[in-house]
Protein backbone atom coordinates (compact mmCIF):
# COMPACT_ATOMS: atom_id res chain seq x y z
CA UNK A 1 0.00 0.00 0.00
CA UNK A 2 1.35 3.35 -1.25
CA UNK A 3 2.22 6.36 1.33
CA UNK A 4 -0.98 8.21 0.42
CA UNK A 5 -3.32 5.26 0.26
CA UNK A 6 -2.69 4.87 3.69
CA UNK A 7 -3.89 8.12 4.41
CA UNK A 8 -5.77 8.45 6.62
CA UNK A 9 -3.49 5.80 8.85
CA UNK A 10 -5.37 2.08 8.92
CA UNK A 11 -6.01 0.95 12.18
CA UNK A 12 -3.27 -1.57 13.85
CA UNK A 13 -3.61 -4.40 15.51
CA UNK A 14 -4.16 -3.12 18.69
CA UNK A 15 -7.00 -1.04 17.53
CA UNK A 16 -8.65 -3.73 16.00
CA UNK A 17 -8.48 -6.20 19.33
CA UNK A 18 -10.31 -3.67 21.20
CA UNK A 19 -12.98 -3.76 18.52
CA UNK A 20 -12.96 -7.57 17.71
CA UNK A 21 -11.87 -6.82 14.10
CA UNK A 22 -9.57 -9.42 12.39
CA UNK A 23 -6.17 -8.64 10.71
CA UNK A 24 -6.48 -9.71 7.52
CA UNK A 25 -3.38 -10.60 5.49
CA UNK A 26 -2.88 -8.12 1.82
CA UNK A 27 -2.84 -11.53 0.20
CA UNK A 28 -6.17 -12.60 1.49
CA UNK A 29 -7.86 -9.58 1.20
CA UNK A 30 -9.42 -9.70 -2.11
CA UNK A 31 -10.98 -13.13 -1.24
CA UNK A 32 -12.10 -12.43 2.11
CA UNK A 33 -13.97 -8.78 0.30
CA UNK A 34 -16.00 -10.62 -2.12
CA UNK A 35 -17.34 -13.12 0.63
CA UNK A 36 -18.25 -9.89 2.84
CA UNK A 37 -19.36 -7.99 -0.01
CA UNK A 38 -21.32 -10.86 -0.99
CA UNK A 39 -23.11 -11.28 2.58
CA UNK A 40 -23.51 -7.62 2.76
CA UNK A 41 -25.79 -7.66 -0.78
CA UNK A 42 -27.96 -10.24 1.15
CA UNK A 43 -29.06 -8.18 3.87
CA UNK A 44 -28.56 -4.69 2.45
CA UNK A 45 -31.12 -3.77 -0.26
CA UNK A 46 -30.23 -0.22 -0.33
CA UNK A 47 -26.50 -1.52 -1.51
CA UNK A 48 -27.66 -3.77 -4.30
CA UNK A 49 -30.45 -1.33 -5.31
CA UNK A 50 -27.53 1.06 -5.82
CA UNK A 51 -25.23 -1.20 -7.34
CA UNK A 52 -27.89 -1.95 -10.21
CA UNK A 53 -29.21 1.03 -10.65
CA UNK A 54 -26.68 3.53 -11.73
CA UNK A 55 -26.86 4.96 -15.88
CA UNK A 56 -23.71 7.21 -15.62
CA UNK A 57 -25.99 9.84 -16.25
CA UNK A 58 -22.81 12.23 -14.36
CA UNK A 59 -25.85 14.03 -12.53
CA UNK A 60 -23.79 13.65 -9.39
CA UNK A 61 -20.13 15.02 -10.11
CA UNK A 62 -20.80 18.71 -9.73
CA UNK A 63 -22.77 18.57 -6.90
CA UNK A 64 -20.23 16.96 -4.93
CA UNK A 65 -17.38 19.25 -2.65
CA UNK A 66 -15.54 16.09 -2.48
CA UNK A 67 -15.11 16.39 -6.64
CA UNK A 68 -15.31 20.22 -6.69
CA UNK A 69 -12.62 20.73 -3.44
CA UNK A 70 -10.06 17.93 -5.12
CA UNK A 71 -10.77 17.40 -9.13
CA UNK A 72 -10.14 13.87 -8.79
CA UNK A 73 -12.48 12.17 -10.94
CA UNK A 74 -12.55 8.52 -8.45
CA UNK A 75 -14.38 11.48 -6.26
CA UNK A 76 -16.97 11.76 -8.65
CA UNK A 77 -19.68 9.82 -6.74
CA UNK A 78 -20.38 7.47 -9.68
CA UNK A 79 -16.62 7.27 -9.84
CA UNK A 80 -16.46 6.07 -6.22
CA UNK A 81 -19.40 3.38 -6.27
CA UNK A 82 -17.87 2.53 -9.38
CA UNK A 83 -14.92 1.05 -7.33
CA UNK A 84 -17.69 -1.33 -6.12
CA UNK A 85 -19.96 -1.71 -8.95
CA UNK A 86 -17.49 -2.85 -11.31
CA UNK A 87 -16.41 -5.59 -8.72
CA UNK A 88 -20.56 -6.27 -8.28
CA UNK A 89 -20.85 -6.47 -11.96
CA UNK A 90 -18.36 -9.14 -12.38
CA UNK A 91 -19.06 -11.49 -9.47
CA UNK A 92 -22.78 -10.80 -8.52
CA UNK A 93 -24.65 -9.43 -11.14
CA UNK A 94 -26.95 -11.21 -13.42
CA UNK A 95 -26.62 -11.41 -17.25
CA UNK A 96 -24.48 -12.76 -19.67
CA UNK A 97 -20.60 -12.46 -18.57
CA UNK A 98 -19.99 -10.33 -21.89
CA UNK A 99 -22.68 -7.84 -21.48
CA UNK A 100 -21.57 -7.25 -17.76
CA UNK A 101 -17.63 -7.04 -19.18
CA UNK A 102 -18.85 -4.31 -21.39
CA UNK A 103 -20.55 -2.88 -18.33
CA UNK A 104 -17.36 -1.78 -16.78
CA UNK A 105 -17.07 -5.57 -15.05
CA UNK A 106 -13.47 -6.04 -13.64
CA UNK A 107 -12.05 -8.47 -11.16
CA UNK A 108 -11.16 -7.46 -7.61
CA UNK A 109 -7.24 -7.41 -6.86
CA UNK A 110 -5.33 -5.78 -3.91
CA UNK A 111 -5.17 -2.62 -6.07
CA UNK A 112 -9.00 -2.05 -5.92
CA UNK A 113 -9.14 -2.78 -1.81
CA UNK A 114 -6.82 0.34 -1.49
CA UNK A 115 -8.51 1.89 -3.89
CA UNK A 116 -11.98 1.72 -1.72
CA UNK A 117 -9.71 2.66 1.55
CA UNK A 118 -8.51 5.91 -0.01
CA UNK A 119 -11.84 6.81 -1.84
CA UNK A 120 -14.94 5.90 0.58
CA UNK A 121 -12.47 7.68 3.31
CA UNK A 122 -12.88 11.22 0.93
CA UNK A 123 -16.86 11.27 1.04
CA UNK A 124 -18.41 12.58 3.79
CA UNK A 125 -21.75 10.73 3.67
CA UNK A 126 -23.37 14.20 3.31
CA UNK A 127 -25.96 12.94 0.83
CA UNK A 128 -26.16 15.93 -1.11
CA UNK A 129 -25.75 13.93 -4.39
CA UNK A 130 -28.72 11.78 -3.29
CA UNK A 131 -30.87 14.97 -3.76
CA UNK A 132 -29.35 15.46 -7.47
CA UNK A 133 -29.63 11.60 -8.50
CA UNK A 134 -32.61 10.56 -10.96
CA UNK A 135 -32.43 7.37 -9.59
CA UNK A 136 -32.54 8.46 -6.31
CA UNK A 137 -29.02 6.84 -5.11
CA UNK A 138 -27.59 7.69 -2.23
CA UNK A 139 -23.62 7.22 -2.08
CA UNK A 140 -23.31 7.81 2.16
CA UNK A 141 -25.03 4.66 2.28
CA UNK A 142 -22.64 2.76 0.23
CA UNK A 143 -19.19 4.68 1.74
CA UNK A 144 -20.91 3.05 5.52
CA UNK A 145 -21.32 0.03 3.30
CA UNK A 146 -17.92 -0.26 2.65
CA UNK A 147 -16.76 1.18 5.52
CA UNK A 148 -18.02 -1.53 7.11
CA UNK A 149 -16.62 -3.73 5.01
CA UNK A 150 -12.84 -2.05 5.47
CA UNK A 151 -13.39 -2.97 8.95
CA UNK A 152 -13.78 -6.35 8.62
CA UNK A 153 -11.26 -6.51 6.07
CA UNK A 154 -8.82 -5.35 9.53
CA UNK A 155 -9.00 -1.46 7.76
CA UNK A 156 -10.56 0.91 9.46
CA UNK A 157 -8.73 4.39 10.14
CA UNK A 158 -6.71 4.19 12.97
CA UNK A 159 -8.77 7.66 14.18
CA UNK A 160 -12.15 5.85 13.71
CA UNK A 161 -10.81 2.62 15.33
CA UNK A 162 -9.38 4.80 18.51
CA UNK A 163 -12.06 6.52 19.20
CA UNK A 164 -14.89 3.79 19.15
CA UNK A 165 -12.44 2.29 21.82
CA UNK A 166 -12.14 5.19 24.05
CA UNK A 167 -16.30 5.42 23.57
CA UNK A 168 -16.29 1.62 24.75
CA UNK A 169 -13.41 2.17 27.72
CA UNK A 170 -15.06 5.43 28.99
CA UNK A 171 -18.11 6.37 27.77
CA UNK A 172 -16.82 9.60 25.71
CA UNK A 173 -15.30 9.45 22.16
CA UNK A 174 -11.94 11.65 23.78
CA UNK A 175 -11.40 8.67 26.31
CA UNK A 176 -11.78 11.01 29.53
CA UNK A 177 -12.15 8.64 33.10
CA UNK A 178 -14.88 9.59 35.02
CA UNK A 179 -12.86 11.33 37.57
CA UNK A 180 -11.78 13.73 34.86
CA UNK A 181 -15.18 14.34 33.79
CA UNK A 182 -16.31 15.00 36.87
CA UNK A 183 -13.71 17.76 37.35
CA UNK A 184 -14.31 19.77 34.33
CA UNK A 185 -17.92 19.75 35.44
CA UNK A 186 -17.47 21.32 38.43
CA UNK A 187 -14.83 23.62 36.85
CA UNK A 188 -17.62 24.53 34.58
CA UNK A 189 -20.37 24.87 37.59
CA UNK A 190 -17.75 27.53 39.10
CA UNK A 191 -17.21 29.36 36.20
CA UNK A 192 -20.94 29.84 35.57
CA UNK A 193 -21.05 31.23 38.89
CA UNK A 194 -18.71 33.47 38.45
CA UNK A 195 -20.10 34.75 35.27
CA UNK A 196 -23.84 35.14 36.03
CA UNK A 197 -23.60 35.35 40.51
CA UNK A 198 -26.16 32.02 40.17
CA UNK A 199 -26.06 28.94 41.58
CA UNK A 200 -26.59 26.80 38.24
CA UNK A 201 -26.16 23.84 38.62
CA UNK A 202 -24.69 20.65 36.33
CA UNK A 203 -26.47 17.67 37.54
CA UNK A 204 -24.47 13.99 37.02
CA UNK A 205 -26.68 11.44 37.91
CA UNK A 206 -29.96 12.61 39.42
CA UNK A 207 -32.54 9.98 39.27
CA UNK A 208 -35.88 11.34 38.30
CA UNK A 209 -34.60 14.26 36.46
CA UNK A 210 -36.96 15.21 33.32
CA UNK A 211 -34.36 15.25 30.59
CA UNK A 212 -31.15 13.31 30.30
CA UNK A 213 -28.94 16.15 28.27
CA UNK A 214 -26.50 13.99 26.31
CA UNK A 215 -23.56 16.50 25.02
CA UNK A 216 -20.69 15.82 22.69
CA UNK A 217 -17.57 14.96 24.74
CA UNK A 218 -16.05 18.33 22.80
CA UNK A 219 -18.02 20.21 24.77
CA UNK A 220 -16.34 19.17 27.97
CA UNK A 221 -13.23 20.05 26.15
CA UNK A 222 -12.83 22.86 23.75
CA UNK A 223 -17.04 24.02 22.89
CA UNK A 224 -17.75 24.53 26.90
CA UNK A 225 -19.26 27.97 25.77
CA UNK A 226 -21.85 26.24 24.29
CA UNK A 227 -22.45 23.69 27.11
CA UNK A 228 -22.38 25.83 30.07
CA UNK A 229 -25.35 27.67 27.50
CA UNK A 230 -26.93 24.51 27.71
CA UNK A 231 -26.95 24.82 31.49
CA UNK A 232 -28.32 28.30 31.75
CA UNK A 233 -31.01 27.62 29.69
CA UNK A 234 -32.44 23.95 31.32
CA UNK A 235 -31.95 26.61 35.04
CA UNK A 236 -33.50 29.27 33.45
CA UNK A 237 -36.80 26.96 31.64
CA UNK A 238 -37.22 25.65 35.59
CA UNK A 239 -36.05 22.18 34.12
CA UNK A 240 -34.79 19.07 35.96
CA UNK A 241 -32.31 17.94 33.91
CA UNK A 242 -29.37 15.54 34.37
CA UNK A 243 -25.83 14.05 32.56
CA UNK A 244 -25.31 10.84 33.21
CA UNK A 245 -21.79 9.39 34.54
CA UNK A 246 -21.97 6.42 32.18
CA UNK A 247 -22.20 8.26 28.54
CA UNK A 248 -21.17 11.37 27.79
CA UNK A 249 -20.68 11.49 24.16
CA UNK A 250 -23.95 11.89 21.72
CA UNK A 251 -21.38 11.49 18.60
CA UNK A 252 -21.81 8.04 17.69
CA UNK A 253 -18.77 7.07 15.17
CA UNK A 254 -20.07 3.80 14.62
CA UNK A 255 -22.42 5.09 12.20
CA UNK A 256 -19.28 5.53 9.90
CA UNK A 257 -17.53 2.68 9.77
CA UNK A 258 -19.14 -0.06 12.99
CA UNK A 259 -22.21 -1.44 13.46
CA UNK A 260 -21.73 -3.27 16.58
CA UNK A 261 -20.25 -0.15 18.15
CA UNK A 262 -22.67 2.23 17.28
CA UNK A 263 -25.82 -0.31 18.35
CA UNK A 264 -23.72 -0.16 21.48
CA UNK A 265 -23.60 2.98 22.07
CA UNK A 266 -27.43 3.40 21.90
CA UNK A 267 -27.83 0.99 24.15
CA UNK A 268 -25.77 2.57 26.67
CA UNK A 269 -27.57 5.45 26.47
CA UNK A 270 -30.73 4.20 26.58
CA UNK A 271 -30.27 1.78 29.90
CA UNK A 272 -28.57 5.28 31.21
CA UNK A 273 -31.75 7.12 30.81
CA UNK A 274 -34.14 3.73 32.06
CA UNK A 275 -31.86 3.90 35.61
CA UNK A 276 -32.12 7.56 36.05
CA UNK A 277 -36.28 7.24 34.91
CA UNK A 278 -35.96 10.09 32.93
CA UNK A 279 -39.32 10.95 30.67
CA UNK A 280 -37.22 12.30 27.65
CA UNK A 281 -33.26 11.97 26.51
CA UNK A 282 -32.57 15.19 24.61
CA UNK A 283 -29.34 15.67 22.11
CA UNK A 284 -26.55 17.96 21.78
CA UNK A 285 -25.07 19.83 18.77
CA UNK A 286 -23.85 16.75 16.85
CA UNK A 287 -24.84 16.08 13.07
CA UNK A 288 -24.26 12.18 12.56
CA UNK A 289 -25.47 11.52 16.35
CA UNK A 290 -28.27 13.30 15.96
CA UNK A 291 -29.08 11.37 12.51
CA UNK A 292 -28.15 7.94 14.42
CA UNK A 293 -30.93 8.41 16.42
CA UNK A 294 -33.52 9.80 13.98
CA UNK A 295 -33.00 7.27 11.70
CA UNK A 296 -31.46 3.87 12.68
CA UNK A 297 -31.70 3.26 16.49
CA UNK A 298 -35.23 2.20 16.60
CA UNK A 299 -34.32 -0.12 13.47
CA UNK A 300 -31.29 -1.61 14.73
CA UNK A 301 -31.94 -1.23 18.79
CA UNK A 302 -35.96 -1.46 18.85
CA UNK A 303 -38.55 0.65 20.11
CA UNK A 304 -37.29 3.03 22.57
CA UNK A 305 -38.73 3.61 25.81
CA UNK A 306 -38.52 7.07 25.97
CA UNK A 307 -38.49 9.77 23.46
CA UNK A 308 -35.25 11.34 22.09
CA UNK A 309 -35.54 14.59 20.89
CA UNK A 310 -32.62 17.41 19.59
CA UNK A 311 -31.90 20.48 21.64
CA UNK A 312 -33.06 22.75 19.00
CA UNK A 313 -36.33 21.23 19.65
CA UNK A 314 -36.74 21.21 23.22
CA UNK A 315 -35.51 25.20 23.61
CA UNK A 316 -38.01 26.17 20.86
CA UNK A 317 -40.40 24.93 22.97
CA UNK A 318 -39.34 27.15 25.67
CA UNK A 319 -38.97 29.78 23.68
CA UNK A 320 -42.79 29.24 22.60
CA UNK A 321 -43.93 28.84 25.41
CA UNK A 322 -42.51 32.02 26.81
CA UNK A 323 -40.41 29.97 29.50
CA UNK A 324 -36.81 31.47 28.22
CA UNK A 325 -36.84 34.70 26.36
CA UNK A 326 -33.54 36.31 24.25
CA UNK A 327 -31.89 39.75 23.98
CA UNK A 328 -31.08 39.96 20.47
CA UNK A 329 -28.67 43.00 21.05
CA UNK A 330 -26.16 40.86 22.89
CA UNK A 331 -25.69 38.80 19.74
CA UNK A 332 -25.25 42.33 17.06
CA UNK A 333 -22.54 40.71 14.25
CA UNK A 334 -23.42 39.53 11.30
CA UNK A 335 -24.32 35.72 11.82
CA UNK A 336 -25.06 33.41 8.80
CA UNK A 337 -25.85 29.57 9.20
CA UNK A 338 -23.78 26.36 7.84
CA UNK A 339 -26.59 23.73 7.65
CA UNK A 340 -24.96 20.68 9.18
CA UNK A 341 -25.62 17.68 6.38
CA UNK A 342 -26.88 15.71 9.18
CA UNK A 343 -29.43 17.76 10.08
CA UNK A 344 -30.38 19.14 7.09
CA UNK A 345 -30.33 16.25 4.82
CA UNK A 346 -30.92 13.54 7.32
CA UNK A 347 -33.01 15.19 10.61
CA UNK A 348 -35.48 17.18 9.80
CA UNK A 349 -34.04 20.10 11.59
CA UNK A 350 -34.00 22.71 8.76
CA UNK A 351 -36.23 25.56 10.18
CA UNK A 352 -36.05 24.78 13.88
CA UNK A 353 -31.88 26.12 13.98
CA UNK A 354 -33.79 29.02 11.85
CA UNK A 355 -36.48 30.53 14.34
CA UNK A 356 -33.97 30.03 17.25
CA UNK A 357 -31.27 32.19 15.47
CA UNK A 358 -33.95 34.59 14.79
CA UNK A 359 -34.89 35.22 18.18
CA UNK A 360 -31.40 36.01 19.32
CA UNK A 361 -29.13 37.39 17.19
CA UNK A 362 -29.97 40.50 15.42
CA UNK A 363 -28.49 40.34 11.89
CA UNK A 364 -28.75 36.66 10.34
CA UNK A 365 -28.13 36.09 6.84
CA UNK A 366 -28.52 33.08 4.89
CA UNK A 367 -25.99 31.10 3.01
CA UNK A 368 -26.14 30.70 -0.75
CA UNK A 369 -26.85 27.51 -1.05
CA UNK A 370 -28.50 26.70 1.70
CA UNK A 371 -30.68 24.07 3.48
CA UNK A 372 -30.92 20.82 1.77
CA UNK A 373 -28.57 21.83 -0.72
CA UNK A 374 -26.19 23.28 1.43
CA UNK A 375 -22.28 22.06 1.18
CA UNK A 376 -20.45 19.87 3.62
CA UNK A 377 -17.72 21.57 5.77
CA UNK A 378 -15.44 18.53 4.78
CA UNK A 379 -14.93 17.03 7.98
CA UNK A 380 -18.23 15.28 7.79
CA UNK A 381 -18.23 11.15 8.62
CA UNK A 382 -15.64 11.46 10.99
CA UNK A 383 -12.62 12.60 8.63
CA UNK A 384 -10.85 15.16 10.91
CA UNK A 385 -7.55 13.09 11.29
CA UNK A 386 -4.25 15.53 11.28
CA UNK A 387 -2.96 13.34 8.73
CA UNK A 388 -5.65 14.00 6.18
CA UNK A 389 -5.30 18.07 6.75
CA UNK A 390 -4.18 18.82 2.58
CA UNK A 391 -7.60 16.31 1.77
CA UNK A 392 -10.06 18.16 4.45
CA UNK A 393 -8.83 21.60 3.48
CA UNK A 394 -10.14 20.54 -0.34
CA UNK A 395 -13.36 18.76 0.73
CA UNK A 396 -13.77 22.03 2.34
CA UNK A 397 -13.21 24.63 -0.48
CA UNK A 398 -17.00 24.75 -1.71
CA UNK A 399 -18.13 25.56 1.80
CA UNK A 400 -15.57 28.63 2.42
CA UNK A 401 -16.34 29.85 -0.77
CA UNK A 402 -19.81 29.70 0.46
CA UNK A 403 -19.07 31.48 3.41
CA UNK A 404 -16.91 34.04 2.35
CA UNK A 405 -19.33 35.32 0.08
CA UNK A 406 -22.18 36.10 2.57
CA UNK A 407 -19.18 38.12 4.59
CA UNK A 408 -20.49 36.90 7.91
CA UNK A 409 -18.35 37.87 10.78
CA UNK A 410 -19.88 34.55 12.82
CA UNK A 411 -20.25 31.37 11.20
CA UNK A 412 -23.25 29.17 13.44
CA UNK A 413 -22.38 25.95 12.79
CA UNK A 414 -24.26 23.78 15.22
CA UNK A 415 -21.82 20.10 14.92
CA UNK A 416 -19.18 18.97 16.83
CA UNK A 417 -17.58 17.58 13.56
CA UNK A 418 -18.17 21.09 11.89
CA UNK A 419 -16.91 23.08 14.86
CA UNK A 420 -13.42 21.07 14.99
CA UNK A 421 -13.63 21.25 11.32
CA UNK A 422 -14.28 24.93 9.69
CA UNK A 423 -11.79 27.09 11.96
CA UNK A 424 -8.83 25.10 10.65
CA UNK A 425 -9.80 24.64 7.47
CA UNK A 426 -11.50 28.40 6.82
CA UNK A 427 -7.89 30.10 8.39
CA UNK A 428 -6.44 28.48 5.37
CA UNK A 429 -8.72 29.44 2.59
CA UNK A 430 -8.12 33.00 3.89
CA UNK A 431 -11.86 33.15 5.10
CA UNK A 432 -12.05 35.53 8.28
CA UNK A 433 -15.28 33.97 10.45
CA UNK A 434 -15.47 33.16 13.86
CA UNK A 435 -17.43 29.77 14.04
CA UNK A 436 -19.88 29.31 17.11
CA UNK A 437 -22.68 26.60 18.05
CA UNK A 438 -25.81 27.55 17.96
CA UNK A 439 -26.36 27.23 21.87
CA UNK A 440 -22.99 29.54 22.05
CA UNK A 441 -25.34 32.14 20.68
CA UNK A 442 -28.17 31.32 22.55
CA UNK A 443 -26.04 31.21 25.56
CA UNK A 444 -24.97 34.86 24.92
CA UNK A 445 -28.61 36.18 24.50
CA UNK A 446 -30.13 34.27 26.99
CA UNK A 447 -32.07 36.61 29.81
CA UNK A 448 -31.24 35.02 32.93
CA UNK B 1 7.77 9.30 12.10
CA UNK B 2 11.47 8.80 13.02
CA UNK B 3 12.55 8.29 16.79
CA UNK B 4 13.44 11.37 18.38
CA UNK B 5 17.24 11.21 19.17
CA UNK B 6 17.77 12.26 23.06
CA UNK B 7 21.55 12.65 23.72
CA UNK B 8 22.02 9.39 21.58
CA UNK B 9 19.17 7.77 23.10
CA UNK B 10 16.43 6.86 20.75
CA UNK B 11 12.82 7.74 21.90
CA UNK B 12 9.90 6.13 20.10
CA UNK B 13 7.20 8.25 18.36
CA UNK B 14 4.26 7.90 16.60
CA UNK B 15 3.57 9.08 13.32
CA UNK B 16 2.09 12.41 14.35
CA UNK B 17 5.17 12.88 16.41
CA UNK B 18 3.80 12.23 20.10
CA UNK B 19 5.63 10.05 22.57
CA UNK B 20 4.45 6.41 21.98
CA UNK B 21 5.44 5.61 25.91
CA UNK B 22 4.69 8.59 27.97
CA UNK B 23 6.32 7.47 30.82
CA UNK B 24 9.71 7.75 29.05
CA UNK B 25 8.99 12.04 29.21
CA UNK B 26 11.40 13.89 31.11
CA UNK B 27 12.35 17.34 30.73
CA UNK B 28 15.54 16.63 28.16
CA UNK B 29 12.73 14.33 25.71
CA UNK B 30 10.38 17.98 26.12
CA UNK B 31 13.66 19.96 24.58
CA UNK B 32 13.72 17.64 21.77
CA UNK B 33 10.29 17.71 21.17
CA UNK B 34 9.64 21.09 21.44
CA UNK B 35 12.41 21.44 18.79
CA UNK B 36 9.85 19.49 16.76
CA UNK B 37 7.27 21.88 17.33
CA UNK B 38 9.58 24.71 16.07
CA UNK B 39 9.64 25.45 19.69
CA UNK B 40 13.38 26.41 19.94
CA UNK B 41 14.02 27.16 23.63
CA UNK B 42 11.85 26.20 26.06
CA UNK B 43 11.44 29.80 28.66
CA UNK B 44 9.66 29.48 31.98
CA UNK B 45 6.27 30.18 30.59
CA UNK B 46 6.95 27.10 28.79
CA UNK B 47 7.47 25.18 31.79
CA UNK B 48 4.86 26.81 33.75
CA UNK B 49 2.25 25.42 31.09
CA UNK B 50 4.07 22.00 30.69
CA UNK B 51 4.34 21.48 34.15
CA UNK B 52 0.47 22.06 34.72
CA UNK B 53 -0.19 19.85 31.97
CA UNK B 54 1.88 17.12 33.37
CA UNK B 55 0.48 17.18 37.06
CA UNK B 56 -3.54 17.04 35.60
CA UNK B 57 -1.84 14.06 33.56
CA UNK B 58 -0.83 12.66 36.55
CA UNK B 59 -3.72 13.46 38.24
CA UNK B 60 -6.45 12.24 35.78
CA UNK B 61 -4.70 10.38 32.79
CA UNK B 62 -6.12 13.02 30.20
CA UNK B 63 -5.72 16.48 29.16
CA UNK B 64 -7.59 19.35 31.21
CA UNK B 65 -10.57 21.28 29.62
CA UNK B 66 -9.05 24.61 27.38
CA UNK B 67 -11.07 26.50 29.55
CA UNK B 68 -9.31 25.17 32.68
CA UNK B 69 -5.92 25.21 31.27
CA UNK B 70 -6.36 28.98 30.54
CA UNK B 71 -7.70 29.65 33.75
CA UNK B 72 -5.43 27.92 36.23
CA UNK B 73 -2.37 28.83 33.95
CA UNK B 74 -3.36 32.35 33.40
CA UNK B 75 -2.67 32.25 29.71
CA UNK B 76 -5.16 33.23 26.95
CA UNK B 77 -5.60 30.94 24.22
CA UNK B 78 -3.46 33.56 22.65
CA UNK B 79 -0.62 33.23 24.56
CA UNK B 80 -0.69 29.35 24.42
CA UNK B 81 -0.21 29.67 20.20
CA UNK B 82 2.35 31.76 20.70
CA UNK B 83 4.01 29.57 23.44
CA UNK B 84 3.33 26.44 21.32
CA UNK B 85 2.16 27.41 17.36
CA UNK B 86 1.01 23.96 17.73
CA UNK B 87 -1.54 25.10 20.19
CA UNK B 88 -2.67 23.62 23.50
CA UNK B 89 -3.56 19.84 22.04
CA UNK B 90 -0.92 19.38 19.04
CA UNK B 91 1.54 21.49 20.25
CA UNK B 92 1.93 21.92 24.53
CA UNK B 93 0.39 18.27 25.07
CA UNK B 94 2.72 16.71 22.83
CA UNK B 95 6.10 18.73 24.18
CA UNK B 96 4.39 17.76 27.49
CA UNK B 97 4.28 13.97 26.37
CA UNK B 98 1.21 13.53 27.17
CA UNK B 99 -1.09 11.58 24.35
CA UNK B 100 -2.73 13.58 21.72
CA UNK B 101 -6.65 14.36 22.67
CA UNK B 102 -8.84 13.13 20.04
CA UNK B 103 -12.46 12.94 19.27
CA UNK B 104 -14.27 15.94 17.85
CA UNK B 105 -11.72 18.50 18.24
Amino acid sequence: MSEQVRIPYVAREKELKDLYLPMVAPEDRPQTALELLGEMLKYKRSLKLYLDVCTHCGACAEQCHSYLGTKDPYNMPVARVDLVRRVYKQVFASGPSFLRTWDGAKAIDQETIDLWYKYFHQCNQCRRCAIFCPKGIDTAEVTIAMRELLAHLGMPSRFHAGIAKNMAKTGNNMGNPLPAVLDGIEFLEEELKEETGLDIPIPVDKEGAEVLFNPSSSDLYVNTDGFMAVAKIFYKAGVSWTLSSKITETANFGLFFHEPSMREHSRLLVQAGKELGVKRLVAGECGHGWRTWRMFTETINGPLPFPVVHLFEEVLGYLRDGRIKFDKSMNPEVVTYHDPCNYARAGDLINQPRELLSACVQNFVEMTPTKELSFCCGGGSGILMDEAMKIREALAQPKAECVRSTGAEILCAPCAICKAQLPDVLEHHKVDVTVKGLSDLMGRALIL
Amino acid sequence: MADLNVNGVFIPLDEDGFLEDSDLWNEEVALALALTEDVEELTEEHWHLINYLRDYYAKFGVAPMIRKLCKETGFNLKKIYELFPGGPAKGACKVAGLMKPTGCV
